[in-house]
């Protein structure tokens, strides 16, 4: 078994919230999930430094940050735990240079892993060094941001949803390198998101926070079947994320064939090549159930599968689990769900407009 | 323009009030900064009594503090007696005095003026400074010290002009000596206490303005400068 990157067990009491949690992660990447107000950024505020727990522990790469039984704390200069803040907080008044030269100067020479360059190639940085920070996009800081966190050595990087104050196109000139760093530098990170398409675009290694403890933690596929999840399926906003091959796209009339398991599924129409892998997603709540495959209806994709699951949450919903070849969850009414009989192990197919499937991130 | 031949007199009060004022900035300034910051990012127990201190001076008659600082300083107060009879050092009826007397009247504007600026920077900025590897010094003199420079410019015109406008503490603290004590303020006055000494004390009425003048062109220009410096932004807005 490997050692683990990270392991912590801490416990932060603020009165009107508690976060109270631990978790040991060995895998060098993975997203921590949670809404608004879960306890994501204080855990991140902990693991780095700026907020101090009540009580607890923290190993990183075997190195004790913090032991409040033993008295230990690491200050946060001294912690090597990287932060890219939502915000970027690219400091105003210095060039992109010195900026990415900030921490990177602190570093003794035995201490630094990466060479300046290295990291500027790595980010395509060159063009915007002579630049201030007030002159780029929302992306171009956030690469910046991560150069800058990067140069510094980190042992442990947390990326603290660095893509939500972005627009779907600055996104996209994020996530590539974001994906670069996770491939080509082996540096543990933690990626924070309130959005799951966001973190399984990077990883599908995840952990789930709410109300300031962890639900669950693994690979995403089999943690979102398990209740403790699925119960918060609503109020986490869980999709259902697929992965398709694209085998047909017809420009003229705007629709792509795509292939999942053994079915075929109508897309929006994309710029992505035929052949390609794709990952698309479809809200639960989009997803309509049929007993029979239907005729003469305007949603074109009907998949069959084998209910695996049933369960009723909040607000009269019901969320059903099927089997189609990989597992998608659709959200219907308690009353639809009463007067469909549905069962276990129930045939059924999963109705789905064309237009109510998104692509995210362009798959590798 | 006969008008505006100045005798020595007036030259000497103008260039002594620019040296206490020049002076009276360089005192402040360091401490200045560091209250300002310490009230803006610190909690420390007497927080409330250090800042009410500091401001005391701005809300008293300047009588009292000039008053006090006579009590303290002056050759037979607390402190002044053991620095004079020991040390030899004496700042009642010096210039050194006026300094001091100035220095304590324009210290809450500075104060003001950093405590302000510093707020605004976010402390965001501070933080990933430190998980970069930068400690708490590092940290205020490459992020925050930077970042609040037009603030701390402000304050700085502030203390001065406070300075060249100072009366009250001077003359009740350091007298009214010619050459050494006698700024501008105290020149006018003892002008208009004298017959016939109405045109004089226009003609450094004058002077007082012009030098006012120049003082607020330089703030102005410096302060530019400063937000240029910080990436067009004013940050502190």
């Amino acid at each position: 078994m490997p050692e683990p990157i990270l392991e912590f067990n801490v416990r932060l009491d603020r009165g009107s919230f508690l976060l109270q949690t631990e978790l040991k992660l060995e895998q060098p990447v993975v997203g921590l999930f949670g809404p608004s107000g879960s306890g994501k950024s204080t855990l991140l505020g902990i693991l780095a430094g700026t907020i101090k727990p009540d009580r607890g522990r923290i190993i990183v790469n075997g190195r004790c940050l913090l032991d409040t039984a033993h008295n230990t704390y690491v200050p946060i200069h001294q912690r090597r735990v990287g932060l890219v803040f939502q915000d970027s907080k690219l400091f105003p008044h210095l060039s992109v240079k010195r900026n990415l030269e900030y921490g990177f100067n602190l570093l003794s020479e035995t201490d630094k892993r990466f060479s300046f360059n290295h990291i500027v190639d790595l980010l395509e940085l060159q063009p915007l060094l002579q630049q201030r920070p007030n002159q780029l996009s929302g992306g171009e800081k956030q690469r910046v941001a991560l150069g800058r966190a990067l140069l510094a050595a980190p042992e442990l990087l947390l990326l603290d949803e660095p893509m939500a104050s972005l627009d779907e196109r600055l996104k996209s000139q994020i996530l590539p390198f974001l994906r670069r760093v996770k491939e080509q530098i082996g540096v543990p990170m933690i990626y924070v998101s309130h959005s799951i398409n966001e973190i399984l675009d990077l990883t599908q290694q995840l952990a789930v926070i709410h109300n300031g403890a962890i639900l669950a933690h693994g690979d995403f596929h089999e943690i979102v079947t398990t209740d403790k999840v699925l119960s918060l399926a609503n109020s986490l906003g869980l999709d259902n994320v697929l992965d398709v091959e694209l085998v047909e796209k017809n420009a003229e009339l705007g629709y792509c064939v795509a292939k999942c398991a053994d079915n075929l599924l109508l897309l929006p129409h994309t710029d992505a090549p035929i052949g390609n892998n794709v990952s698309v997603v479809i809200p639960a709540a989009n997803i309509a159930l049929s007993r029979k495959k239907i005729n003469g209806i305007s949603i074109q994709n009907q998949i069959p599968g084998t209910v695996t699951a049933i369960r009723t949450v909040v607000n009269h919903r019901a969320l059903v689990t099927i089997d189609v070849g990989s597992i998608l969850i659709a959200e219907i009414s308690a009353k639809a769900l009463h007067d469909m009989e549905i069962k276990l192990n129930d045939q059924v197919y999963c109705l789905v407009k064309t237009q109510a499937i998104r692509y995210f991130g362009k798959s590798d | 323009m006969e008008f505006l031949q100045f005798t020595p007199d007036e030259i000497a009060a103008l260039l002594l009030s620019i040296k206490v004022a020049l002076w009276c900035t360089v005192a402040t300034c360091i401490p200045g900064v560091f209250i300002g910051w310490l009230l803006a990012r610190k909690d420390f127990v007497g927080k409330s009594l250090l800042d009410s201190l500091v401001h005391l001076p701005l809300v008293l008659p300047p009588v009292v503090p000039g008053y006090l600082l006579l009590i303290l300083l002056g050759n037979q107060g607390l402190l002044g007696k053991w620095l004079h009879e020991t040390l030899g050092i004496s700042v009642a009826f010096t210039w050194v005095g006026a300094v001091i007397a100035s220095a304590v009247m324009a210290l809450p504007l500075m104060v003001r003026a950093v405590r302000l600026a510093v707020i605004q920077v976010d402390s965001g900025l501070e933080a990933a400074a430190r998980t970069l590897g930068a400690d708490g010094l590092w940290v205020f003199f490459t992020v925050t010290l930077p970042l609040s420079l037009p603030g701390i410019l402000t304050g700085l015109i502030l203390a001065f002009s406070r300075s060249l406008g100072e009366f009250g503490a001077t003359i009740t603290f350091v007298g009214n000596v010619e050459g050494e004590t006698r700024t501008l303020p105290l020149a006018i006055y003892t002008y208009t206490q004298m017959p016939g000494g109405d045109v004089q004390a226009l003609r450094l009425v004058i002077l007082s303005i012009i030098l006012a003048l120049v003082a607020l062109f330089a703030s102005e220009l410096m302060e530019r400068r400063a937000i240029r410096l910080l990436g067009n932004k004013v940050p502190y807005a």
